[in-house]
């Protein structure tokens, strides 16, 4: 190396400094770490003790796991295509040249920003199964059908959608993302589009959609990553991390940390961390892999 | 954008009116519930707004709870001794018995008028309250707003029980520091503010070393950078966890607030972004000029950077302010609570929920979001724009 | 550019020189302060060992533990203890302790113990007991033997009991002589719980809805690891081994649970549970009159006054069910147990507060001179753990049946959980397996079986993690010399 290039690299190293020590204190050495907990016996009041690939093992026959994974990707599988097409369509109707549209956007955008657990508890109060607004508003539709409305939260069957429900109050974020890429879109193409006589929804389908294609990617993957590790919610919502009633939430990352820090199994917590790691990189790359074909980059 | 036909016109404000309902009116239920008195959060169906019932005794307006509407002929009577002698309870006609020595006769119930109760303001109901039944002109119903339950619920957020702060039960040990919601107020505003100062400082000093100076290895170690994005938290929180415990951190709010110190993937990548796009000639003028890389990166690239440098500190914020998981891993002593994980424990404390004081706690943790919000719009739209269409 | 990049430069130094010094002296200021008021709490000015207590309790209960913990701070001036009410104190002790930055003294619950216990997660208290000059066995003898037996485990004492706790069976007897029963005579054998349960529901003559049950298996639902024992069952064999599934009478106890739901329908129940409140509440099943019959806890009639006021009722032993011996009836108990934590920074002066609540003056004649466990138990209107009452305690006691409980707190027939380290993941099972057949979601054969293999696998697993955890251990006193090798040190295994 070049006398200048030593300098620019002591240099860069200089500015990066921090990043070095932070990257690894706290992101290396803990992947490092929880690679070689997940091959152990470990309760952090006492040494780490090497068990083979018995956390493994377990985890193939711990029903409970299983359960966790299920719910875990019920859920994901159900709120990341309803908050696209939520936070899709309302970021479409807000592309219009509307009056206080700003004022608008506001009122998508506030929920996203609440506290997590302040919209949990606000949401737990909405899906009382016994003075909750939601059941009043929705009663008289099952009363139709000789049926009372749902218990929500109480009831096995209707917890994990409560939660998909609430997690598309949250769908601000992605809106104002979608508004911006929609935004972005050259007026040109529709215009000659209407020339050509395309209605609403052959310019939606073939100019908007591919248009925002990146930005539907990136939402996708976003949301994949999200749902998958989602636990705040359903923490504060169940009253912990039993997954109450009868494990219907118990949900990836509340079974991993209750099994760490309640239980005291971190290696077995760990290998559970692990296994997460390759099912969210697994997904992501089938993700690309599906999307390649169909993102279009323009410019 | 296109014009609208008014089919379309209709179309669009009528979905942006039902969305305006749905999204803003949960917002609107927590205020509201926040300001009712708790037993008129449970019933059902929901009562709108709260009200107040005050019943004429002695010459005196007394607010009362309206406990029972009477739908059969009934008695309330009076136990005369044993355990729970002056308690009283309604009894059916058919059930009451003249000669029982155990209860005495107060007066008829007729159907439709009330059971009510004197009002103490907590669902334990203490011996000497007063329990009648009155008819239902003598009840006087006005709106009333409870803000108090705003100051009650401040103070039994820190673990004041509610029979101390409505003064049934007399104040615990003097001795201990009172733990209240401006205690954890003041914590998160800590961990809030720390925590922007470090991401702001860190990450720009970190990205202008990856953006604006060319070494070798530069490019491997930003795709590495970009790499450790992947990562899931869960992977990280066991080690990082007894990095904290090894280092004593456990049970203080250093955890929260000191990795931001020593950068973080995604600033780093949206601040080299923007970087990137100063051009290269201020640099290279400066640097002619004699200077370090230091004073360009302060003094030029710096200011040159306050949009950039906002969205990060507003995300930065904004996460600290609401997050939970960090505070529930790290913080053992309720005097180092913030406001998400008091807000959470305050839910658990109880034995039966207040949803009442639950809702103005959770008021009091949104509000400096939206007041935030209000002051910030411009930089919150543009940052998340920037992010997602970058991305 | 350079003329550009030259205004830039003098400006922003002209604007920025002062400034920026300012905004570094300011940050050291602010990290300064912010520094001194993150750090712990330090000790009282007066010179006392400052300790904490985290306990569960909030209410009137919090107050009683209250005003126990200010009488010990009064009687003496070496030791202060700070008492904090903790919600999921087990929880967050684990957590804390884990963290290394425990609680001096925390109260949990029996059924934490062994898992407690077996994560090296408690300081063992036999060499405080015999420091003061008693063997462990004089110091238990005090305790009634299920009690005692509550603070065992794997032969060493890692807990004492802060309350004790005795279930057995309420009934409303205004109820009762509506429905035709007599009030004074509570059922006694299982035939007539179920018989006295149909004669106490009523149902809505228009919709057939029930409106008032006389029994549900449950309610309260928080012991369903009763009813095993109760029905003459077992959750471990002789030999140590898993039996849920193995042992007959399991499965009569939970063809009984079963047979409430088939009889009163499940979609009734259901609706009409829904209804139901928290615990402390008016809203509670018996509390509100809606259920006639409950299995709850001496600390019952407590609440009973709180929140439904004027509820006239009694308390019963367990109706003959197959369990118990024939020189007692059967019926569990429970306790509040007090531990201290490994790693906390006064674990003597810990022990002090600990043995204080322990204390007891059999020949109390007033309220000042009852020892600290009674104190407890009288202000929490629960039975006191050991054997001898003294005289005040007996007359002052509020619980108008606190007989009862003493009687079958100190039956033969009495049981309390199991005390091995997997008993929460076993008791979140029998829950899981309770909810499923109640709620006819699986059949009580299937279920049993079902809870039988998963636990067995648990209690291996957690057998062989042991046996690791042992050898290791060993092995690393083995490196060090003049170390004593016939019991492992758990300090080293840090």
């Amino acid at each position: 190396m070049t006398r200048g290039e030593w300098r620019n690299l002591r240099i860069g190293l200089g500015f990066s400094s921090l990043w070095i020590v932070g990257l690894g204190v706290f992101t290396l050495y803990p992947v490092a770490a929880s690679l070689f907990y997940s091959f152990c016996d470990y309760s952090i009041l006492q040494r780490p003790v090497w068990a083979g690939m018995e956390n493994f093992s377990t985890m193939l026959g711990d029903d409970v796991f299983w359960i966790s994974l299920k719910n875990t990707l019920i859920f994901a599988g159900f709120s990341v295509p309803m908050g696209l097409a939520v936070s899709l369509s309302l970021a479409l109707l807000l592309n219009h040249e509307v009056r206080g549209r700003a004022v608008y956007r506001t009122i998508f955008y506030l929920p996203s920003i609440v506290p997590i657990v302040a919209s949990s508890m606000l949401w737990m109060w909405i899906f009382n199964g016994q003075y909750g607004v939601l059941n009043w508003v929705i009663g008289p539709l099952f009363r139709l059908w000789g049926d009372s409305p749902p218990a929500w939260l109480g009831d096995p069957a209707w917890s994990k959608p409560a939660l998909i429900l609430m997690s598309l109050w949250g769908v601000g974020n992605s809106t104002i993302i979608y508004l911006a890429g929609l935004q972005d879109v050259p007026k040109e193409y529709y215009e000659s589009a209407s020339i050509d006589g395309a209605s609403s929804w052959q310019r939606l389908r073939y100019i908007t959609i591919p248009m925002i294609s990146p930005v539907i990617y990136f939402n996708l993957i976003m949301g994949i990553i999200g749902s998958l590790q989602v636990f705040t919610q359903v923490f504060v919502m169940t009253g912990g991390t039993d997954g109450a009633p009868a494990r219907s939430t118990l949900f990836y990352a509340l079974y991993l940390f209750s099994t760490a820090f309640y239980d005291l199994r971190m290696g077995y917590a760990s290998a559970m961390a692990w296994v997460l790691f390759l099912l969210i990189a697994g997904l992501t790359w089938i993700a690309t892999r599906a999307a390649r074909r169909r993102i279009h980059y323009s410019g | 954008m296109r014009k609208l036909s008014p089919a379309g016109r209709f179309a669009v404000y009528t979905g942006l009116g039902l969305g305006t309902i749905l999204f803003a009116f949960p917002l609107a239920w927590m205020l509201l519930t926040s300001v009712k008195p708790i037993e008129q959060t449970m019933v059902y169906p929901p009562q709108w707004l709260p009200v107040a019932y005050t019943v004429v005794w002695d010459g005196e307006p007394v607010e009362v709870t309206r406990d029972e509407r009477i739908e059969v002929p009934s008695v309330l009577v009076e136990r005369t001794s044993g355990n729970r002698v002056g308690e009283r309870t309604l009894m059916a006609v058919e059930r009451y018995d003249p000669g029982d020595p155990a209860y005495r006769l107060i007066c008829r119930a007729e159907p439709g008028s009330w059971l009510v109760t004197e009002r103490t303001g907590t669902l334990a109901r203490s011996k000497g309250t007063r329990q009648e039944v009155v008819s239902d002109e003598e009840i006087r119903t006005r709106l009333k707003f409870r803000w108090d339950n705003f100051p009650k619920a401040l103070e039994t957020m820190g673990g004041r029980s509610l029979e101390e702060v409505e003064g049934s039960i007399r104040p615990s040990s003097a001795m201990t520091r009172p733990v209240t919601f401006w205690t954890f107020l003041g914590n998160t505003t800590i961990v809030c503010v720390l925590g922007v100062l470090g991401t702001v400082l860190s990450n720009a000093l970190i990205a202008y070393g990856f953006a604006r100076v060319r070494w070798r290895g530069r490019d491997l170690f930003f795709g590495l950078t970009l790499a450790t994005m992947m990562i899931p938290f869960p992977v990280l929180m066991v080690p990082l966890y007894g990095v904290f415990k090894s280092l004593g951190w456990i049970g203080t709010l250093f955890p929260l607030w000191v990795p931001s110190f020593f950068g973080s993937a995604f600033n780093i990548f949206l601040m080299r972004q923007f970087f990137r796009t100063i051009p290269e000639e201020l640099s290279e003028a400066a640097r002619i000029d004699g200077c370090s890389e230091w004073r360009i990166f302060w003094r030029i690239i710096l200011p040159l950077s306050r949009p950039v440098l906002a969205v990060a500190a507003l995300f930065h914020f904004l996460y600290a302010w609401n997050d939970f998981l960090g505070p529930l891993l790290y913080l053992t002593r309720k005097e180092t609570f913030t406001l998400a994980l008091a807000l959470q424990s305050y839910q658990s404390q109880h034995g039966g929920v207040q949803w009442n004081y639950l809702m103005a706690a959770s008021t009091l943790t949104v509000i400096p979001i939206i007041i935030l919000f209000f002051f910030a719009q411009k930089t919150f739209i543009q940052g998340i724009a920037t992010t997602g269409t970058k991305g | 550019m350079r003329a550009l990049a030259s205004t830039l430069l003098l400006q922003t130094t002209r604007d920025r020189s002062t400034s920026g010094r300012r905004l570094i002296i300011g940050l050291f200021i602010l990290l300064a302060g912010l520094f001194v008021s993150a750090c712990r709490p330090d000790q009282p000015a007066d010179g006392r060992v400052r300790i904490v207590y985290w306990e569960k309790w909030t209410g009137t209960e919090g107050a009683a533990v209250q005003e126990v913990v200010d009488r010990f701070n009064s009687l003496q001036d070496r030791i202060y203890v700070e008492y904090l009410a903790v919600s999921q104190v087990d929880r967050k002790t684990i957590v804390a302790t884990a963290g290394g930055d425990p609680p001096d003294v925390a109260g949990i619950w029996a059924a934490q113990v062994a898992t407690f216990a077996d994560n090296n997660a408690l300081t063992p208290l036999e060499d405080f007991i015999e420091a003061d000059g008693t063997s462990v066995d004089e110091f238990l003898s005090r305790y009634m033997p299920v009690y005692a037996d509550m603070c065992l485990f794997d032969g060493r004492v890692f807990a004492l009991p802060s309350t004790p706790a005795t279930i057995a069976l309420h009934w409303n007897k205004t109820l009762f002589r509506e429905a035709g029963l007599d009030p004074e005579r509570p059922p006694r054998t299982l035939a007539e719980l179920d018989e006295y349960a149909r004669r106490l529901t009523k149902r809505d003559p228009d919709t057939g809805e029930i409106t008032q049950i006389g029994f549900l298996p449950q309610e309260p639902g928080w012991w369903p690891w009763a009813f095993f024992g109760w029905f003459g069952g077992s959750l471990f064999d002789e030999e140590g081994e898993v039996s849920i599934g193995s042992d007959p009478h399991n499965l009569t106890a939970m063809e009984w649970v079963r047979s409430y739901t088939e009889e009163y329908g499940l979609d009734d129940i259901t609706r009409f549970t829904s209804g139901f409140g928290g615990f402390a509440s008016p809203q509670f099943g018996f509390f509100s009159r809606r259920v006639a019959m409950v299995f709850q806890g001496v600390w019952f009639d407590n609440y009973m006054s709180q929140f439904s006021p004027g509820l006239d009722y009694g308390a019963a032993p367990w109706p003959e069910a197959g369990g118990g011996t024939t020189e007692g009836p059967f019926a569990i108990a429970d306790a509040d147990i007090l531990i201290i934590p490994r790693g906390t920074s006064h674990p003597k002066e810990a022990w002090e507060f600990v043995k204080y609540l322990n204390s007891v003056n059999p020949k109390a004649e007033t309220k000042a001179e009852l020892g600290g466990m009674e104190l407890l138990c009288l202000l929490q209107a629960k039975n006191s753990p050991m054997h001898d009452w003294s005289p005040y305690f007996l007359r002052a006691h509020p619980h108008p049946y606190i007989g009862v409980f003493r009687e079958l707190a100190s039956s033969p027939g009495v049981v309390h959980l199991p005390m091995v380290g997997i008993w929460q993941e076993y008791d979140r099972e029998i829950t899981t397996m309770f909810d499923r057949i109640r709620l006819l979601d699986t059949t009580p054969n299937a279920g049993l079986a079902y809870t039988h293999t998963r636990i067995t696998g648990t209690w291996n697993r957690h057998r062989k993690s042991m046996q690791r955890q042992r050898s290791a251990a060993a092995k690393a006193a083995r490196k060090l010399p003049g170390t004593d090798r016939s019991k492992p040190n758990p300090s080293q295994i840090e």
